[in-house]
């Protein structure tokens, strides 16, 4: 709790004939975190193991038939028999099979975007009574084809006539536009390219159908009943590759998962330096863990090996693994979000366990709707094991939130017993528990970054930069309180805390700090939304209630109605409440809360072995 | 239900306070969220960060709200 594990930075070096066996215990031990070597003129990196073409080579073809065959990774069970030849000869069996339907699929794809293309070409044709072999290419004639709108249609034919007589226009008019196809002498083609576009043409080209002869109709159901036959082609060769995804889902994705181990492995000398004769692998171990390592390290390379372990070092950029029990480890969900805190800082995830229930359920606080998240998220968390970190926060935050639903005394926005608090009555003395909720919380985070720098820039630097804001609260309290006539003392006092405070934040943390000092203000009012999210979720559930009210009254038919308004109605404002709280209860830590004292930055400790 | 125009002017007033906060919050928002989903397009590690930034501009409408209240409460005193 507060501080990560302690960590060692390990260097294990050896032979290259142990190389392997090495890697394969500290896949197994899961412990190592690899600091990758980079090129030096000392050593080169290391170079994969032979196996690691082919092995990527497989991979390749097992995910591309898995992405073609629509194979999602799932907790299929499937026993592999863990051996690569047998893994490769079963791949590339089914790749034999499977890769045919998919390049058969692929050709039959085309052709029917081939023929809906003439389809349509020939669609436009149909009411005009012209053959289709009469669209190729002429030398002393072109044409035209496409469409325009039908009251432009006699300016066309004006403005033709007055290039020259020798043309044909063939029209069919639809609802709007008619299709035309102009025939006209080869010579005219550019001005009469002119009066169309002056007419508002819009081209079709008719270059899919230049084979086709004969009339249009007959054309149409010849293609329509090549579109419906390669259809049903398309159709049973999807079944049969349907039925190959489901007899071979389990076998892709259980030797996806084994060959990207294996292939893991292979590849991982890249990451070591190496010489012509040794290797050499730099990382971090917990220091929990250290000795059992290196003895079965030692072990499995039969004392072949030297490993050199010290503890971290003040300026070391140490992989961060958190430390915390049980009940709070969920809320590390929070700080992966963020940023994962620095090796040397406090780890906050304690103290957004013990905030954030308490802020969601201030915020939300009823006791019908604690009670309805709770039970969405417990079953949520059955279902999506997954998100279980995420919905064990929520689950938590949903009890919290029910204790302050009997405190506030409302069930459903109903106050069914009396309240300690009303948060519909009682806004004034809810906003004023809010902020000084806010001046705690500020404060508390004040502390923790007063140790932050007294652990990293020493006592002077934290007072300067951390102290010097508790001080100037004090100063503006005893400034406020004089000034209202609550303490006699006066004014100067207060006056010289505030100058005094300024002064130090000023060398603490330069001149640009004061400007911060509205910053803090704003911080504290803030927390304000504490009491306003719960206000506009109260008084939401009471207009809610009270227009179910005015239904029952009615009677009859109505009452469903009322009914029907309570549960949309509060269903609504349980999504938005929790969305809300959610959020807001999340920002109050991550900007009022963590800008006191967080750097954060760290890279998260991520054994090898592990890797998804 | 007769009004003194007095009560009627401090509840526009307080209208106004909410609304055009929530106005001047939206617009902040608008820009900084269409940024934030930018970068998390490119890293989707940010998510948290552009979350926090995208929601910073929602102290507008809590101050607006505060205001709006202190405002209410002028028209019970009166």
């Amino acid at each position: 709790m507060l501080s990560p594990h302690k960590m060692s930075s390990a260097i294990i070096t050896g032979p290259n004939h142990v190389q392997e066996a090495v890697i394969r215990e500290l896949h197994n031990l899961k412990i190592l975190h690899i600091v990758e070597h980079s090129k030096n003129e000392l050593a080169d990196i290391g170079k994969p193991m032979e196996s690691a073409a082919r092995l990527s080579e497989i991979l390749v073809k097992i995910r591309a038939m898995m992405a073609s065959l629509g194979i999602k990774k799932d907790e299929t069970k499937f026993e592999l028999k863990r051996s690569l030849a047998e893994t490769e000869s079963t791949v590339k069996k089914l790749n034999e099979e499977a890769g045919m339907g998919i390049e058969e699929l692929k050709e039959l794809d085309e052709q029917l975007s081939k023929m809906r293309a003439m389809r349509q070409e020939i669609e436009a044709l149909k009411e005009i009574n012209v053959p289709l072999e009469n669209f190729t290419q002429y030398r002393e004639l072109s044409y035209f084809t496409g469409y325009i709108k039908n009251k432009k249609l006699p300016f066309l034919k004006q403005e033709i006539q007055r290039i020259t007589d020798r043309f044909m226009l063939f029209d069919s008019i639809a609802k709007k536009k008619a299709f035309i196809a102009l025939f006209i002498d080869a010579k005219h083609q550019e001005k009469a390219g002119e009066a169309l576009q002056k007419a508002g043409f819009s081209t079709v080209n008719l270059s899919n159908i230049s084979s086709l002869r004969g009339n249009a109709a007959a054309n149409l159901k010849k293609t329509n009943d090549e579109i419906e036959k390669l259809q049903n082609k398309r159709k049973s060769l999807m079944k049969s590759q349907e039925k190959l995804a489901k007899e071979y889902k389990g076998f892709l994705i259980a030797s996806d998962k084994f060959l990207s181990e294996q292939l893991e492995k292979a590849e991982a000398p890249l990451k070591f330096a190496s010489t012509q004769s040794s290797f050499l692998i730099k990382g971090w171990i917990p220091d929990d863990q250290l000795s059992r390592s290196i003895e079965r390290l030692n072990k499995a390379s039969r004392n072949k090996i030297f490993v050199h372990f010290e503890p971290a070092k003040k300026h070391d950029k140490v992989p961060v693994k958190l430390k915390n029990p049980k009940l709070v480890k969920p809320f590390e969900f929070f700080m992966d979000l963020y940023s994962v805190p620095s090796y040397k800082e406090i780890d906050p995830t304690f103290f957004i366990f013990l905030t954030f229930p308490i802020f969601f359920g201030i915020m939300l606080g009823d006791v019908g709707y604690g009670a309805v998240s709770l039970a969405l998220f417990w079953m949520l968390r059955r279902k999506m094991p997954k998100a279980k970190n995420f919905l064990n926060i929520l689950i938590l935050a949903s009890f919290v939130t029910i204790l302050f639903g009997i405190i506030f005394g409302e069930f459903f926005g109903k106050e069914f017993i009396n309240p300690m608090i009303s948060r519909e009555h009682e806004m004034f003395t809810l906003l004023y528990l809010a902020i000084a909720i806010g001046i705690v919380h500020v404060n508390i985070g004040l502390v923790i970054g007063f140790i932050n720098e007294l652990k990293s820039h020493g006592l002077m630097h934290a007072i300067y930069a951390k102290a010097s804001w508790i001080i100037l609260e004090v100063g503006v309290a005893m400034l406020a309180l004089t000034y209202f006539g609550k303490i006699a003392i006066s004014p100067i006092l207060g006056a010289a805390f505030l100058g005094a405070a300024l002064l130090m934040l000023i060398k603490g943390e330069g001149f640009i700090a004061p400007i911060e000092v509205l910053g803090l203000l704003s911080n504290i009012l803030s927390y304000a939304r504490l009491m306003a999210i719960g206000l506009s979720s109260v008084i939401l559930a009471v207009i809610i209630n009270d227009s179910a009210k005015e239904f029952f009254h009615q009677g009859g038919f109505f009452v469903l109605i009322g009914i029907l308004v309570l549960i949309i109605g509060h269903a609504i404002n349980i999504m938005l409440g929790l969305l809300g709280s959610f959020l807001h209860s999340l920002r109050l830590h991550y900007v009022e809360f963590f800008s006191k004292f967080f750097h954060g930055g760290a890279k998260k400790y991520q054994p090898f072995g592990t890797m998804e | 239900m007769a009004v003194e125009i007095s009560t009627g002017l401090i509840a526009l007033g307080s209208g106004l306070a909410i609304g055009l906060s929530a106005i001047a919050a939206a617009i902040a928002e608008k820009e900084i969220g269409a940024a934030a989903v930018g970068a998390m397009a490119e890293k989707e590690e940010l998510f948290g960060k552009g979350l926090i930034l995208t929601v910073i501009p929602e102290t507008l409408v809590i101050f607006g709200l505060v205001v709006a209240i202190l405002i209410l409460n002028l028209a019970k005193g009166a």
